[in-house]
């Protein structure tokens, strides 16, 4: 190749990112969408959009978009961040006259205790955190996981929020106490849970349960589908005691100069055909179905904990975890 | 002069915009006060750094030093006399150094998953020692103290090996066969010529191994099961989940200030080193 032949190729590398359609930016969690939603909307609307599916944890959501200027014009933060992002002035207010695919939602999802009227966020999917474990094992509440049977067969989530909350509902409390009492003492059932623990892993405990290796997790519902799809005899348990409920809602981000395609984007969404594949290929509840209506009754909303409350809850867990 | 300007004018900006402006960040960070929701505000403060001394804080300090410690000492007894073999085998030499770098093409992510394959209780190692019955109950290689260490020494060693090679490589073996004629006992050269020689080399390859080793939080989180608590856990929680990132900007400058400190007692009488 030589020198002119480089221009040329170089200038033609340019020419691609120069693209005539206009462009949107999805950020999102990884298997939390069905393989055809995006190349369809870029089909009908013709435009082009990068879906990256990097986001681990939600923190990581408002983590990657505080600055304000993080080239993203879709996201999908958890209910407990849409209030915390909305404060920060991240969010874009949602004109609902271009939503008018969200009558498909089912009327519990319309108004929701963490974003009034959907002012701010659209739920988008929603599940629990319960137990995965062998259907053979006679485990069904948390109370179940402090058990010399199982030792060194249990794993608990490396989140500080979901721990608490299996120990709050073993005490009966609430997942979203502010009270120091009702946190330490939380704090202790974990600590004296330590010595039952294989470790503190996320979705990357799936095999392992699968394999025999653990023989109860604690883990997210839609994980744990997917675990179960490729290993029957495993079943996801719905603790006695009460369990966490979160909802992952559709947002776009105030920074975002392409607000009229992000609205279609987020419209497109809840087309019932594309809710349904959504929900199906990530094994969470869609929000615009009336199933599962059990699951939510005996679950618990998080709630965003305020600045003291989430300090000692972080001294807390490090003790935890120095212990 | 202006030459010579110009030429390091790119290497001077890269440093500036890459590295004094992200660090002046995180020390402007370190100085503010959590917002109500995350991320940082008004009023400047140095309670971040205060309420770094507290015993909780100081004994995962501890801790990280310790098993930061224990990386480095084994990675120099199990690099040094690979080293040696490197620096004598030869014509082969070459492809050993090839071997030794091998582990680099990878990963690091994957590398330490791998492990866990490994370890586990249906990996490949309890598979094996099942089956030849030498076991009757898989034995718990992950997610302890043992599995973290393992994987810190894996990843550095390569780190610990080229140094010491590098000083090994230069050193004049008639120095050794002299020492040996006039009748030096084998440990007795080791001690006197061998080790004095490769001292370069093996402070280099001890910073190499400790530093990177101090700071890990995947290895632990990956192999220890997120079972205990590192600095470098500390330091991630408070940017993720406790949204902390003054105090999470306090705790990882007071870390490099330690080991920066180290650095400058060390280097002062040897300025050898690297």
């Amino acid at each position: 190749m030589n020198r002119r032949h480089f221009f040329l190729a170089l200038s033609g590398l340019a020419g691609c990112t120069r693209n005539s359609r206009p462009r949107l930016n999805v950020i999102n969690y990884s298997d939390y969408i069905a393989k055809d939603t995006i190349p369809n909307f870029e089909r009908e609307f013709n435009v082009d959009v990068r879906y990256s599916a990097v986001i681990e944890g939600s923190e990581e959501t408002i983590a990657k978009t505080m600055s304000g200027n993080s080239g993203w014009d879709v996201v999908f933060p958890e209910n407990r961040l849409v209030f915390p992002m909305q404060e920060m002035s991240l969010l874009a207010p949602l004109d609902h006259s271009r939503l008018t695919n969200l009558n498909q939602l089912s009327a519990r999802f319309r108004n929701p205790n963490w974003d009034r009227d959907l002012r701010w966020s659209v739920p988008y999917l929603w599940s629990c955190c319960g137990i995965l474990c062998p259907r053979a094992a006679s485990i069904t509440s948390w109370r179940n996981l402090w058990n010399e049977q199982y030792r060194g067969k249990i794993t608990m989530l490396d989140e500080p929020s979901e721990v608490f909350a299996a120990c709050l509902k073993v005490l009966g409390h609430s997942i979203n106490t502010d009270d120091p009492v009702q946190l330490r003492a939380a704090q202790k059932l974990a600590i004296d849970q330590k010595r039952y623990l294989r470790a503190y892993l996320n979705t990357e405990v799936r095999d392992q349960v699968a394999s025999g290796d653990v023989q109860a997790a604690q883990l997210w519902q839609g994980s744990a589908q997917l675990t179960i799809d490729s290993a029957p005899r495993l079943h996801f348990v719905h603790p006695s005691e009460g369990y966490s409920l979160y909802c992952d809602c559709v947002a776009i981000l105030a920074e975002s100069k392409r607000q009229d395609l992000a609205h279609e984007f987020l419209n497109y969404l809840y087309r019932p055909a594309v809710a349904a594949a959504n929900s199906r290929a990530s094994r969470a509840s869609s929000p615009c179905t009336n199933t599962n209506e059990s699951v939510l009754a005996s679950g618990e909303w998080f709630r965003t904990s305020s600045g003291p409350t989430q300090r000692l809850r972080d001294r807390l867990w490090t003790e935890i975890k120095s212990a | 002069m202006t030459l010579r300007r110009i030429f390091l004018a790119p290497a001077a900006l890269v440093t500036i915009a890459l590295f004094l402006v992200p660090m002046a960040i995180v020390l402007a960070y370190s100085l503010m006060t959590r917002g109500p929701y995350g991320g940082q505000g008004m009023p400047w403060t140095l309670e971040n750094y205060q309420r770094f001394f507290d015993p909780l804080y100081g004994e995962i300090l501890l801790r990280s030093f310790w098993i930061a410690g224990e990386t480095t000492i084994l990675c120099l007894v199990l690099g040094f006399p690979l080293a040696w073999f490197l620096s004598r085998s030869g014509k082969r030499r070459d492809l050993y150094l090839q071997l030794v770098m091998l582990p680099f093409w990878t990963s690091f992510l994957v590398r330490t998953y791998a492990w866990v394959f490994l370890l586990r209780d249906t990996g490949l190692f309890n598979t094996i020692l099942l089956s030849l019955d030498l076991i009757t109950e898989p034995i718990p290689l992950l997610y302890n103290h043992g599995a973290v260490l393992l994987g810190l020494v894996y990843c550095s060693l390569p780190l610990a090996i080229l140094p010491i090679y590098s000083t090994l490589e230069r050193l004049d073996y008639a120095l050794v066969e002299a020492a040996a004629d006039l009748g030096a006992k084998p440990f007795e050269t080791f001690r006197k010529i061998v080790i004095p020689v490769s001292a370069p080399g093996l402070r280099a390859a001890a910073f190499l191994t400790f530093v990177p080793s101090l700071g890990t939080y995947l290895t632990s989180d990956l192999l220890g099961g997120g079972s205990t608590i590192l600095i470098g856990n500390l330091v991630q929680n408070q940017f993720t989940t406790a949204r902390d990132w003054p105090f999470g900007a306090a705790a990882s400058l007071i870390l490099m200030a330690i080991v920066l400190i180290g650095l400058v007692v060390v280097t002062r009488n040897n300025e050898d080193i690297l």
